[in-house]
């Protein structure tokens, strides 16, 4: 019944049905392209300075490397978080 | 040399190389221990430390206290250089002017030295190059006979014409001693230039130098008024720093001590650390005492600002200063233990 109303309203402004589909799909893929893409650069800003720092105190102390190392995967999470929503959206 | 202008990341790498270096310095209480040791075991611990490269190196030609200031002197001057040789950009410039009051101590160190007839190998042990003269061209000084081819071979040199107007004078009186404030206030003045021609991070660096200026004019203040100095100690103070001349001038005419120190605590009601210290300088103390607890406020504010502003200028220049009192102090205890002056003794002198 809402189907109808929608084709109806829709007809009326000159778009079909398949125009709507389309058009929900590239806006889910811009959706998604901007939570990968945004999270990316954020991790990319946390781990500028994380980054920098580690490789001062790994170059001053070796044995911190480890745990450098994880300090600075740390906000890869953040992009993750960003591919699952991505995922979620898109399938 | 590395130049970067690609956002603040050297500074994050460069500030935190400084920092781990800065927290591998020598604790309080290892200076502690020391002062309960022998020469030849102060030896072994400081090549246990940072220090074993000279000390290895070195072994062969000195022993007992020579090794210790040598060692000590080049392992600074080694330091500095590779600071210098990490610091990117506008850090490295701050840095390097910094670094050129090493110049003026080099010069006068020279200058007194051979005015005392002392031999050229044991001022050459003092000796820090870690200025613009390297160690060739401070061997080259001390190679000189006299006084006069000693300043003139600085011709070109910044520190040139301050010793060029003053040195006749000096070597008359027979005291370096305003030789050596026309230098530092040169010196001071070139750095607020520096700091002030509008280089990014200069406004940090101003705000460090103030505060050097500020504790080396009090410790001046407190050093004239132990010698009963009564006359204008106008000329004796370096411009610059928070306090005006005349007012300087001023503090150093109030008769009482405790009139001197709460005029001064009132003009520098922000700082609380220095207040505090200047209400413990009420009672009774020498000289050097009021001098080593001055400069510990220096360096604990200096390390509040290196914390205010983690990625600046701050952190490298408390490191540089840290490092110098490292040596300074390992330096009075061998001293002291040659003398063979008490423990006690020994530690009035250390800024832990």
């Amino acid at each position: 019944m809402a189907v109808e109303e929608t084709t109806v309203a829709v007809a009326t402004a000159g778009m079909t049905v398949e125009m709507i589909k389309a058009s929900q799909l590239g806006m889910r893929a811009i959706a998604a392209a901007m939570a990968v893409g945004l999270t990316g650069v954020a991790a990319a800003i946390a781990e500028y300075g994380i980054g920098s720092a580690a490789v001062g105190a790994t170059a001053e102390n070796k044995d911190v490397f480890g745990l450098v190392l994880l300090l600075t995967v740390i906000p890869e999470t953040i992009v993750i978080f960003g591919l699952v929503v991505a995922l979620l959206l898109l399938f | 040399m590395i130049e970067l202008t690609g956002g603040p990341a050297p500074y994050i790498y460069v500030c935190t190389r400084l920092r781990v270096r800065k927290s591998m310095l020598l604790p309080r209480e290892e200076y502690l221990r020391m002062l309960n040791m022998s020469l030849p075991e102060i030896t072994r611990v400081i090549e246990e430390t940072t220090y074993k490269p000279e000390i290895d190196e070195l072994g062969n030609s000195f022993s007992g206290i020579d090794l210790i200031e040598v060692a000590l002197s080049w392992n600074l001057a080694k330091e500095y250089q590779n600071i210098l040789a990490i610091t990117p950009g506008s850090l490295q410039k701050f840095t390097r002017g910094y670094l050129n009051r090493w110049d003026i101590q080099n010069v006068l160190t020279i200058l007194r030295g051979k005015q005392q007839g002392i031999k050229a190998g044991k001022i050459k042990e003092v000796l820090i190059p870690a200025g613009t003269l390297d160690r060739k061209t401070l061997d080259s000084m001390l190679a000189e006979g006299s006084i006069d081819k000693i300043v003139e071979s600085l011709k070109g040199h910044p520190l040139y014409p301050v010793l060029m107007k003053n040195y006749q004078e000096a070597v008359q009186e027979g005291s370096f001693a305003h030789m050596e404030n026309e230098l530092y206030k040169q010196f001071y003045a070139e750095l607020i230039a520096q700091a002030e021609s509008g280089i990014k991070g200069g406004n940090l660096f101003l705000d460090y130098i103030r505060l050097d200026i500020d504790i080396k004019n009090i410790k001046n203040l407190f050093r004239l008024r132990a010698n009963a100095f009564k006359e204008d100690a106008g000329d004796m103070m370096i411009p610059g720093g928070s306090f005006s001349i005349d007012e300087l001038s001023r503090l150093n005419t109030l008769e009482s001590q405790g009139e001197f120190i709460d005029a001064l605590k009132a003009r520098i009601k922000r700082q609380s650390l220095l207040q505090t210290v200047l209400d413990e300088l009420r009672s009774e103390h020498t000289s050097s005492q009021i001098e080593v607890r001055l400069t510990r406020v220096q360096l604990a504010q200096m390390e509040r600002m290196s914390k205010l502003n983690p990625f600046s200028v701050h952190p490298i220049l408390t490191y540089l200063e840290k490092k110098k009192y490292e040596v300074f102090n390992l330096r009075a205890i061998a001293r002291g233990k040659e003398s063979r002056l008490p423990a006690e003794r020994i530690s009035e002198y250390l800024v832990i």
